[in-house]
């Protein structure tokens, strides 16, 4: 797969913007600028970039708890987003919904979702919806390891697979579902192996190189569009920090330091970076510039959601109904 | 005018639909070939086909969830789960997310649903077959909830629930499916909100949903013999409840009696109460009657299930003891 | 630039936490994201990093103090910046904290349980809510109506009944007199109307309000505001006033006289009445000009002695005394004093006085000449420093140039602060009002 000077370096932005966004959240939920709970994508920014690299505008994404990642991957305007997240009435969800509600409808966003295995069934209504207006549009399911034991995960594969629906559904195996690891919520390694239950085909994959992610999406999104049906593809990666902002230690309880290091070393955007450079497709400095143009944006971001006001104690009726 | 079946009327609510709207389609457990447990969608698979009448695996999270999914993205599916007891098996995605969607995204992002589900008990189907729980789903806001007690509603209020924007639980009566009454050829709609007062009184109201609209009209002719004069008003639909009506029934006689199929604790009859108590204390002759089920499962056995019912004679007691404030 | 080190956010349900172990000292380098202290908050130690790199310039926060999250514990500059003058205090005034050692409990007294009430059978009244809203309007005593309805519970039908037959409907109300009934939970049916053809008038129901009020044997009366503001007034003044007492008999033919001559002229050309406390409150007045210090009060150890000489006149409410002043009654004509005295009594009786005219009072008359009182002693208004009192006027014989003869005498008392003043001062004070009273004509030409 040959990709356009371009498309590298838009990888390399989106995956950039993410892990300054979420490194950005880190410190403003530390001195408590930001209300609620962050559950923060650090270290697995290959994934979503790699997928929503894949699609157009109108595919639609279903997002996860864990959803900054894909949710600016796809596209969402970065202040709306921090405006969300501060709680303000520009957020992109008017500040009803915070930080695992993220929506924008506009750009096939069909909300991040606060229960676990809770996208699953929707990305297949999105798929089946494709099907029945007889357009082209795909669904990507974000999930994590722990929703694959959800009764949720077996109906939507069953389902999709049954009705051959243009969706793919896109594992994120962290190796730990909060606090339990992998190899003590399920007897599998690899959860693709679960996609022949529901005669699917299933990839695994290293969830850290952006360009195998993106190669894997592109398949599973071209199978998808010629209506041959969704594919489960499982990236292998790993979150830096702990579960939300405030597991002690990022997550000390229940894995080591040592085995978080192993993995920092295995950074998506550090191996990327090595890669761009190595092909010449870009000179440090070229990154580096890249890399103050997104500082500028999150800082933008931030700085649009601290002047934008709360909403009105009245707005708490509004959307109730339509 | 002709008389159809409430399951007649309910099937042609739904291929008007079907008709007049791409976008509808139905989904549920054996719906299609077999034409739904109650026969509510039969011979709709044959017209419309199978992608748009889906036989589903027994997999209610997962199709009610493809629901929202489809209705957030252009579709307004009508879902059927077969009985409201199995709703609890898909709750998270009534509840988490048909239920919040339009709210959490701040207003964007609709999902234009109907979730068909039956409730009542009598037929020895025991207790995880027969419950009547709809209150429920008064409970939980951003969900609107219909309760049609007659084939005219059953019909007008699903063409408005399928083309209304807002996510609709659509609560049949399985005791119902089989009465007839008259309903017009063409397509019309209820709007939500509308209590019908189905006979004038002004001695007693009876507050009264599903099932309970026809024994609350039984009781009131027998009870009018006896010269009582009762009025009987139903609400056709719990949320958006139409609260005036009954408040305003209440002014005129100050005697009330609500009749509901749903066990006695925390059921439709207690929100009535507490409206009433709240919004018309003063008017009150009487202490505030509820007729509901017991606090318990649903038995088995004949006997047992048949006390656990009620029917006119229940309400009829319980009419007497208001008069007896008169 | 400083940066502040905070104790983080550590999870929902964590408010408080302790530094246990500082990485770092005091001047050491530090690079962004290295550990630089240990945290335990609800028994669970974390690690924290530091925010930005530079010089740990300020611990703030020692080892074992429990703070609030996001508390500022220490302070990083860039090498070579001065820290703040800020947190120097902040540190000064953590190190006051003692340090959180094992838990103490708080000893308090448990809360008193709750008195059961005695229930009677007669406190609850049975009856359906419309029943009462009818009963309420009707007028009708709910203790006076049977019920026919279950359990003997009263109907509306009882109360329609019973409303009806009643002879004459509830005695006509004025809408004032309703209005203050519902505020003061009278019932208004026991009232007997003072107005015409029995009309029940607000001062029937203030009248009854009163009798509520009124002490009687056997009876719990809460203090209301004004009896605690009286209570506490009057024991200030007694116990920081050191009062001392002195009488006199001041012989009231000649005022008297005095008064009668212009009294009709009076009231023709002025319309108002004139009555004996209007020559005392000018007399008085004129003889603090004499003695100011009368006019004084006391302010920590200043004593303060206005300008203005504004007489108060006490006057005797059902709920208290209240003693309004009549302003600048040095300068003021009888006329003007009479106008004052007449307005200020009228409106201390109907409860409409300003606390101006009540707190701009330097000296106090109280009088109860209309009481068989020979003499009595008062208790000085704080924050005034001297009050006379008025006894009644009496005939008695007495000898005039060894031969008996009678006259109308009034025994006049007065008490003063005798902080600031002393015997002879009071002396001579009421030796003067005296001659200025028994000479009406020389003291009221006011030259």
């Amino acid at each position: 797969m040959k990709l356009k000077k371009e498309k590298l370096l838009e990888l390399y932005a989106t995956m950039q913007t993410i892990r300054q966004f979420e490194s950005r959240i880190v410190d403003l939920y530390a001195k408590g600028e930001i209300p609620g709970l962050a559950h923060l994508y650090v270290g697995e920014e290959a994934v979503a970039t790699g997928v929503c690299a894949a699609l157009k505008d109108d595919d639609y994404i279903t997002s996860t708890h864990r959803g900054h990642g894909h949710v600016i991957a796809k596209g969402a305007q970065l202040g709306p987003m921090m405006a969300e997240l501060f709680g303000r009435r520009t957020g992109c969800c008017k500040g009803k919904g915070g930080s695992m509600h993220i929506a924008d409808m506009n750009i096939g966003i069909l909300g991040a979702n606060g229960i676990a295995g809770g996208g699953l069934p929707i990305a297949v209504g999105a798929g089946w919806s494709a099907k029945w207006r007889g357009t082209d549009q795909v669904t990507a399911c974000f999930f994590g390891d722990g929703s694959s034991n959800n009764g949720a995960f077996h109906e939507s594969l069953n389902l999709a697979s049954l009705k051959k629906l243009p969706v793919i559904f896109v594992c994120e195996n962290n190796l730990y579902g909060i606090s339990v690891s992998q190899a003590r919520h399920q007897p599998i390694i690899d959860i693709a192996t679960r996609a022949t239950s529901y005669d699917m085909p299933g990839v695994t994959i290293d969830g850290n190189d952006v360009l195998e992610v993106h190669q894997a999406a592109l398949k599973a999104v071209k199978r998808a569009r010629s209506g041959e049906g969704p594919t489960l593809i499982e990236c292998k990666t790993y979150r830096w920090r702990g579960h939300h902002e405030g597991d002690p230690n990022q997550g000390a309880r229940y894995r080591t330091k040592d085995e978080i290091e192993v993995w920092m070393a295995k950074c998506p955007i550090h191996r990327f970076t090595g890669k761009l450079i190595k092909d010449k497709v870009a000179t440090r400095n070229k990154l580096e510039t890249i890399d103050r143009e997104v500082l500028q944006k999150i800082d933008a971001a931030v700085k649009f959601a601290k002047e934008s006001e709360f909403p009105a104690v009245a707005e708490i009726y509004e959307d109730v109904y339509v | 005018m002709r008389e159809i079946t409430y399951a007649e009327a309910l099937n042609e609510a739904l291929r008007i639909c079907l008709t007049e709207d791409e976008r509808v389609v139905l989904l549920g457990e054996d719906i299609g070939r077999y034409g739904g447990i109650f026969q509510v969608t039969k011979g709709l698979q044959e017209v419309f086909g199978p992608e748009r009448v889906v036989d589903t695996p027994i997999s209610e999270a997962g199709f009610v969830g493809a629901g929202v999914g489809a209705a957030l993205t252009g579709m307004r599916p009508v879902v059927e789960i077969m009985f409201i007891d199995f709703t609890t098996v898909c709750m998270d995605m009534i509840v988490n997310q048909m239920a919040k969607m339009h709210y959490m995204f701040g207003g964007k992002g609709r999902v234009p649903m109907v979730l068909r589900i039956n409730i009542g008990a009598g037929r020895g189907a025991a207790a995880q077959h027969s419950q009547s729980f709809h209150s429920f789903f008064m409970h939980m806001p951003g969900l609107y909830v219909a309760i049609p007690a007659t084939p005219y509603d059953a019909k007008g209020l699903l063409i408005e629930a399928i083309n209304n924007d807002n996510p609709v639980v659509f609560v049949e009566h399985k005791r119902l499916y089989v009465t007839k009454g008259h309903v017009p050829e063409e397509s019309y709609r209820i709007p939500f909100g509308q209590a019908e007062v189905r006979r004038e009184g002004k001695d007693v109201t009876v507050v009264a949903t599903h099932a309970m609209v026809i024994a609350a009209l039984e009781a009131a002719a027998e009870a009018a013999v006896a010269g009582i004069d009762v009025e009987v008003v139903d609400p056709r639909t719990l949320t958006p409840l139409d609260k005036e009506a009954i408040l305003r029934s209440v002014k005129k006689t100050g005697r009330l009696l609500i009749a509901d199929e749903d066990n006695k604790t925390c059921g439709v009859a207690a929100e009535i109460s507490a409206i009433v108590a709240e919004e018309a204390v003063y008017y009150l002759k009487a202490p505030v009657l509820r007729n509901c089920s017991p606090d318990t499962p649903v038995p088995f056995s004949p006997p047992l299930e048949k006390a656990y019912l009620f029917g006119k004679d229940r309400l009829l007691e319980s009419i007497r003891r208001l008069m007896a404030y008169a | 630039m400083a940066t502040e080190i905070v104790i983080p956010m550590l999870g929902i349900t964590v408010e408080k936490g302790k530094i246990i172990e500082w990485l770092k000292n005091e001047g050491d380098p530090v690079e962004k994201g290295e550990s630089i202290f240990v945290v335990e908050a609800d028994k669970v130690t974390t690690e924290v990093e530091s925010p930005a790199s530079g010089i740990l310039a300020k611990i703030l926060l020692p080892e074992g103090v429990e703070v609030p999250l996001l508390t500022v514990v220490g302070v990083i500059t860039r090498p070579g910046e001065e820290v703040p003058a800020k947190y120097l205090k902040a540190a000064a005034a953590v190190a006051t904290t003692t340090p959180s050692g094992p838990e103490f409990a708080v000893s308090r007294p448990p809360p008193p349980a709750p008195t059961p009430v005695a229930r009677t059978a007669e406190d609850v009244i049975r009856i359906v809510p419309a029943a009462r809203k009818l009963a309420r309007e009707k007028g009708l005593d709910l203790r006076t109506l049977t019920g026919t309805g279950p359990e003997g519970v009263i109907l509306f039908k009882d109360v329609q009944t019973t409303a009806a037959t009643v002879a004459e409907p509830s005695p006509k109300v004025s809408t004032l007199a309703r209005r203050q009934a519902a505020k003061e939970g009278v019932f208004l049916a026991a009232l007997q109307g003072s107005g015409v053809r029995g009309r029940v008038m607000r001062a029937d129901v203030e009248r009854a309000i009163r009798q509520e009020k009124a002490p009687r044997l056997g009876k719990v009366i809460p203090m209301d505001t004004m009896r605690q503001v009286i209570a506490r007034r009057m024991s200030e003044s007694a116990f920081n006033a050191p009062h001392i007492y002195f009488f006199t008999e001041i012989a009231m033919d000649p005022l008297l006289t005095f008064r009668q001559e212009i009294l009709a002229d009076f009231e023709v050309r002025y319309g108002r009445h004139l009555s004996i406390n209007d020559f005392l409150i000018k007399a008085v007045a004129l003889n603090i000009l004499d003695f100011p210090i009368l006019n004084a009060t006391i302010r920590d150890k200043e004593i303060l002695i206005p300008s203005d000489i504004n007489i108060g006149l006490a006057v005797a409410l059902p709920e208290g005394l209240i003693v309004p002043a009549i302003a600048l009654a040095d300068k003021a004509g009888l006329a003007e004093i009479a106008y004052q005295r007449t307005d200020l009594v009228k409106r201390a009786q109907s409860g409409k006085l300003t606390m101006a005219e009540i707190e701009r009072g330097t000296f106090t008359i109280s009088s109860l000449a209309q009481y068989d009182i020979t003499q009595f002693t008062a208790i000085i208004n704080p924050p005034q420093s001297g009050i006379l009192t008025v006894g009644k006027t009496r005939e008695e014989l007495y000898l005039l140039n060894g031969n008996v003869a009678s006259r109308k005498v009034a025994t006049f008392g007065l008490a003063v602060d005798h902080r600031i003043i002393d015997g002879v001062v009071a002396a001579e004070f009421l030796q003067h009002l005296k001659l200025k009273l028994e000479k009406p004509t020389f003291t009221f030409l006011h030259l």
